[in-house]
């Protein structure tokens, strides 16, 4: 029997999904615990133990864990909220303040009180030293060793924790910051140290600078956290694997992630998009939007055969460019306020009332109508069976909050403006859905949408309605369906190098060594992580522009294009990779292509949790039924009593028509009066326009299955 | 007409709107190939009713951004009934009601069941527009045709077909090809805003639209002028000023303003304003106007939606035949660079009534662009050097002047170069970019730092043409902050020779190896610098970007408060 478990700390929750060879998945939540983030993993595995059959003691239970993956907000947190760690900074002279000056951005332009950030480094420990490579790595000046050594003097003198080294054009020759690391370990061996080129040896300077200014910054804070995490899981005999969950969507061991701590600055919600992709699957599916909609933000991203990825991410205002999923947040979620502009319009976010004092029905303080409260007086939410009666929601405080704030200075009764907060709530996310299919080019009525998070499925029609999505797909595991996906998780190592070359005239020879360098560093961590040469697997891809453009396009080119130098056919990857982001290609201008940067994603395929299809019970879901309970349609603009059932008690086939409520005892599913419910052979609820049984290729029994089309009309 | 209003689909119809030209404004960003478009962002993006009345509007460089709703409505007026669904319409013509001739708009009507229910449009800066010089900066113009190709309305697709005769006359006066894909990236753009304003109206009716958009205009408006309210009711004067018309040495211009603001109006008068020049340092009258509105809209509410409500309480007359507003057919290039001085003579006027929402002056705009051909691949460059123009805002009450943020016109939505796209893009090697120490305004919230920029060029035979002010009078003070420094250009070459070009000047046959040295210096300060906080200035002076002398000096600092 393998056992695993996932763990994802949230700002409130820290969910657990434990999956075995013998039994369905089960889902844990316990309270977060932010001031060691490990107490909380250390009480929910002690859950966990207690709910086996027969009850364990933790002491018993641990050391029967094969793996645990586990995301953290350890780094996310902490350079959210300012606290990283005193860092010094190694630099060419002449532009020391590149890390302060981010290119002269301010993004609130008409915004005078808007301020620059903090920056990572301060600028008196910000160290201009003289040496200098050119634009091709030939060295014009030495580098000055005086200086270095005198900048480290000042460090130690400070107090500096954690020193970055990132010289102009070492992307194309790493000697200079080769020989100032060496003098930074031998004169400060207890310092935490980023090196640039170790981390990202890729042309642009400012982008790089961040990177690895960011790494330091969360370096020590990160080291610390597993220290902490290690000592508590080998106190309670835990002997099996830990990978940490990374931006990028694999996981690493938590020796890599302690040297390059800023791959885990998106640690927490990267479990999520790969996830979505494995509950399309039975419907003969290979993508999906997923979405994740928490008490502050609302994340959404793209998945087609895999998560989507960026290599411009920001963090905080600063720039990181290593590749990391690209997840859209807005700020939306269930603790999001409702108030009225200047000019009276109704809004929603993005200020929060977060978990504490949390939305009026908390009743924790807070008096401000959040979208929680606005759930409730709808009837969305049973204020008994809120987080499975574990809390009392105060239907009263929720009416007052609105009835103050929204209802009565627009002149509406408390149950309008509660389905105008929902209706905005649910159009902020539906623009946000928008930003990150339509920027990358994808029509979002093509996509199955996948929403996770307890208030998900709450909101996803009207949000799918307003998108024209014909399909949702809400998993058994949606309320944490990032730590579901962290155990679906492969081992990833992202590696880049800059190589500016038109496609006239590459030099092969250069371009394969480069490549099979990557590619053997690869191999190495995956031999260190006891992976198998069999589950190994290395991808290659470019970064091109048509010369003269600005933004390169990143797509796979197969290896064998490569060893075959077909420039042809990799042109034409790249043409259509164009086309479909951007609309357009240069193919007919004979446009010249440039290559900048060449990459490598080297990946150890792991063991995935076991998942048994369930067997075809029937499509009467009768035996489910709880009773019934009026809630607000909006189709109609009026409340109805529509059946209630248990969510828990749905086998695969049954089908439920909207509108509906289905509860579990971490989410709500609302089906509204557009669509119908089947639950699928993973046991996932299948929400899908009325008439469009066929998009549900799983969920009827299986001759009824035909040919999906997502795009309705 | 008159479909009963929604309050909760009002504002689902104002974030769709805003939600329509930040994606038209995305496609613009990633298909356009000239870098002033992608990396400098010149460009607008927006929704108009089928009057032309702004709906809302991506103003990446806002002072592109209200000359649109303008020429929206001469358009349709222009063309009358013979208005199709599937035109696109270019324009750029200054002396109907265009801004700046390099910036070139696309128009697409849009129409739901044959009427005429909106426009998109997108307007942009383009690489080059004909006229005499490459790029269109040619301090020798005295009139238009010196300047650029002149397009009044025209149609460059009639009911979904190119006119390919008409598209030809226009580029064929155009010297860079590049040109012609980034007007297709605007048309792109036009038909993406188009696409999803049609899937709003096909959804809510076309009578829901029409009421509820008027129902914005009027909650907008509400805004504006429960802002203008704020400013107690009178009429106040300012100045700004303007050195150098490109052609006579010594030359000087006074932009003057007279606001009068009564109840919920403001009505901006620049009838006392200096004649037009005879140069190419002449506004046209939508660039003044976007010049004046930019900077009222930084004293207002940000969150204030930007439609045709939140101009309706602005009234803006400057005469014909001011610098301001030059009348045909003087040459205009310069036009948009008469931001700063107009904004300068706002600032001023209002800062007695309005002290805590003024800033004190900002850096002005001194900017140069090099070319060349790089002998590393014998191909041309061409650099406008973006990371060298950036210098400080002005304080305020309240908040530090921002540091490096460039020019108000574009408040900080223009990019720097990076430092190493720059060394792989041309031949030069950068030598420095850094905060300039002390160059901002001393105030209790003192102005920004402005940059220092030095490089060595790497072409022979190379061409820099500069244009731009602020080396003769520095951002000023307000309330007893003082003033930023002065800007400067300055060319050292390799046998010692040292070259200082006027603020609109074209140097050639400048030698490999010549230092190239800019100063963009830091903003104005406001208040007092005495009541400056002294944690602040111990961290300031250890931080270098004040000096332990300036700090004495000018903050009253002793040696015991530095410990």
């Amino acid at each position: 029997m393998t056992l695993k478990i996932g763990i994802d700390v949230g700002g409130t929750f820290t969910d657990f999904v434990v999956t075995r060879d013998d039994a369905e998945p089960a889902i844990f939540k316990t309270l977060s615990t932010p001031s060691d983030p490990s107490i909380a993993v250390v009480n929910g595995l002690t859950d966990i133990a207690a709910s086996m059959n027969p009850p364990q003691t933790l002491e018993a239970f641990a050391p029967g864990i094969d793996t645990i993956v586990h995301g953290t907000t350890v780094t996310t947190n902490a350079t959210l909220t300012g606290t990283g760690a005193k860092c010094g900074l190694l630099t060419t002279e002449g532009v020391r303040d590149a890390l302060e000056m981010r290119r002269g951005i301010r993004e609130e332009q008409y915004n005078n009180r808007y301020t620059n950030v903090k920056p990572l480094v301060p600028r008196y420990l910000r160290a201009g030293i003289k040496g200098r490579l050119d634009r091709g790595g030939r060295e014009t000046r030495p580098l000055d060793l005086d200086e270095v050594k005198q900048a480290i003097a000042l460090f130690k003198q400070e107090g500096v924790q954690a020193v970055s080294i990132c010289f102009m054009n070492s992307f194309a020759n790493p000697v200079h910051e080769q020989t100032a690391a060496e003098l930074v370990r031998r004169e400060m061996p207890d310092a935490y140290l980023s090196v640039s080129t170790d981390l990202l040896p890729s042309i642009r300077f400012y982008e790089r600078v961040s990177t690895t200014a960011l790494n330091s910054y969360v370096g020590p804070k990160l080291n610390h956290y597993l220290d902490q995490l290690v000592g508590r899981l080998k106190g309670i005999g835990f002997k099996g694997l830990l990978l940490i969950m990374q931006s990028n969507g694999g996981v690493i061991t938590p020796q890599l992630a302690r040297e390059k701590a800023a791959l885990t600055l998106l640690s927490g919600p990267a479990g999520g998009p790969g996830a979505g992709l494995f509950y399309v699957r039975p419907h003969g599916q290979n993508k999906c939007i997923t979405t994740d909609m928490g008490g502050t933000s609302f994340e959404a991203s793209v998945a087609v055969d895999a998560p989507m990825i960026k290599n411009d991410g920001e963090i905080a205002r600063h720039k990181i460019a290593l590749p990391m999923l690209d997840i859209h947040t807005i700020g939306a979620g269930g603790g999001s306020i409702g108030w009225l502009d200047e000019g009276g319009l109704l809004r929603m976010g993005p200020q929060s009332a977060g978990a504490d004092p949390g939305p009026a029905c908390y009743s924790k303080g807070g008096t401000l109508p959040a979208t929680t409260d606005a759930n409730v007086v709808l009837g969305y939410l049973d204020p008994g069976f809120f987080a499975g009666g574990k809390m009392q929601l105060d239907v009263a405080a929720a009416r007052q909050a609105i009835e103050e704030h929204i209802a009565k200075p627009m002149g509406l009764s408390i149950e309008e403006a509660a389905a105008g907060m929902y209706r905005v709530a649910c159009n902020n996310m539906a623009q946000g859905v928008r930003e990150v299919t339509i920027k990358r080019g994808f029509d979002p009525r093509e996509f199955p949408f996948i929403p996770a998070g307890g208030a998900g499925p709450i909101h996803s029609c009207l949000i799918c309605q307003e998108l024209e999505i014909p399909l949702q797909i809400v998993p058994r595991e949606s309320s944490v369906l990032c730590a579901f996906g962290m155990l679906m998780s492969e081992l990833k190592h992202d590696f880049v190098r800059t190589f500016v070359a038109r496609f006239e005239s590459i030099d092969w020879p250069q371009l394969t060594t480069i490549i099979d360098e990557m590619a053997s560093e690869g191999a190495r961590q995956l031999v260190e992580e006891r992976i198998p040469e069999a589950r190994r697997r290395y991808d290659v891809k470019l970064d091109c522009r048509y010369i003269k453009q600005y933004h390169e396009v990143s797509f796979l080119v197969p290896r064998e294009l490569i060893a075959q130098r077909d420039t042809t056919a990799i042109a034409r990857a790249f043409h259509a990779e164009h086309n479909r982001l951007y609309g357009y290609s240069l193919e007919q201008e004979n446009t010249p292509i440039e290559i900048i940067n060449v990459r490598v994603q080297a990946i150890g395929v792991t063991d995935k949790p076991a998942y048994r299809e369930e067997a075809w019970a029937d499509a009467d879901a009768a035996h489910a039924l709880k009773g019934k309970r009026s809630v607000y349609i909006p189709e109609t603009k009026a409340f109805s009593e529509i059946p209630v059932y248990d969510g828990h008690a749905m086998r695969f086939g049954n089908r439920v028509d909207g509108p509906a409520m289905i509860e579990q005892e971490t989410t709500a599913i609302f089906v509204s009066a557009s669509f119908d419910c089947a639950v699928d052979s993973l046991g996932s609820f299948v929400l899908f326009q009325k008439g469009r049984e066929d998009l549900c290729r799983s969920g009827f029994s299986p001759t009824a299955a035909k040919e999906p089309s997502m795009v309705s009309g | 007409m008159s479909a009963k209003i929604d309050p909760i689909l009002l504002s689902v119809y104002a974030r769709t709107f805003k939600s329509i030209t930040d994606e038209m404004s995305i496609s613009m960003e990633q298909t356009t190939r000239s870098p002033i478009l992608c990396e400098a962002k010149d460009y607008v993006t927006g929704l108009y009713d089928g009057d032309g009345n702004m709906l809302e509007q991506t103003e990446n460089l806002p002072i592109l951004a209200f000359s649109l709703a303008p020429v929206c409505k001469y358009i349709k007026e222009y063309f009358g009934d013979e208005i199709y669904p599937g035109d696109v319409i270019f324009h750029n013509d200054v002396f109907s009601l265009g801004n700046q001739n390099n910036d070139v708009a696309a128009f697409k009507p849009v129409f739901l069941d044959d009427k005429l229910v909106a426009w998109t449009a997108v307007k942009g800066h383009q690489a080059d527009i004909g006229g005499n010089v490459a790029g269109g900066y040619n301090p020798n113009a005295v009139e238009v045709w010196q300047e650029a190709l002149r397009i009044p309305p025209v149609k460059v697709v009639e009911r979904g077909k190119l006119r390919k005769d008409v598209w030809n006359l226009i580029f064929a006066n155009v010297r860079l090809d590049i040109v012609q894909h980034d007007m297709k990236a605007e048309m792109g753009a036009c038909t993406v805003g188009e696409r999803r304003l049609l899937e709003l109206l096909k959804k809510y009716g076309v009578d829901s639209y029409e009421s509820h958009k008027q129902a914005l205009f009027d909650a907008t408006r509400k805004m504006m002028e429960a802002e203008i309210s704020k400013i107690p009711n009178g009429n106040y004067s300012g100045e700004g000023y303007v050195y150098f018309d490109g052609r006579h040495v010594g030359s000087k211009f006074t932009i003057r303003v007279d606001i009068e603001v009564q109840d919920r109006h403001i009505k901006f008068d620049y009838s006392r304003t200096d004649a037009q020049t005879n140069g190419f340092v002449n506004g046209t009258f939508t660039s003044s106007a976007s010049a004046t509105i930019l900077t009222l809209l930084q004293m207002v509410n940000p969150d204030i939606p930007h439609n045709e409500g939140m101009v309706q309480p602005i009234e803006i007359v400057i005469p014909v035949g001011t610098i301001l507003n030059a009348a045909y057919p003087k040459a205009t290039t310069f036009g948009n660079h008469l931001c700063p001085p107009n904004a300068d003579a706002i600032q001023r006027a209002l800062a007695p009534v309005m002290p805590d929402r003024v800033t004190a002056g900002w850096n002005n705009l001194l900017a140069s662009l090099t070319t060349g051909i790089d002998p590393g691949n014998n191909e041309k460059y061409v650099d406008i050097g973006f990371m060298g123009l950036k210098g400080g805002s002005g304080g305020m009450l309240g908040t530090d002047g921002y540091d490096h943020i460039g020019m108000i016109d574009a408040s900080g939505g223009v990019l720097d170069q990076d430092y190493e796209m720059f060394e792989q893009q041309t031949p030069h090697t950068l030598i420095k970019h850094e905060l300039l120490p002390d160059s901002a305004g001393a105030g209790e919230w003192r102005g920004g730092l402005g940059v220092e920029t030095i490089f060595e060029i790497g072409s022979d035979d190379t061409q820099l043409v500069t244009f731009g002010d602020g080396d003769f009078e520095p951002a000023f003070g307000l309330f007893g902050g003082g003033e930023g420094g002065l800007n400067f250009i300055r060319l050292n070459y390799p046998d010692g020779q040292t070259v200082v070009p006027k603020n609109k000047d074209l140097i050639t046959g400048v030698p490999k190896g010549t230092v190239y040295h800019q100063v963009a210096s830091g903003g104005g300060g406001y208040g007092n610098p005495k009541k400056r906080d002294r944690k602040l200035l111990r961290e300031e002076v250890r931080n270098g970007v004040i000096s332990k002398e300036a700090a004495m000096r000018d903050y009253g600092m002793t040696e015991a408060d530095l410990k």
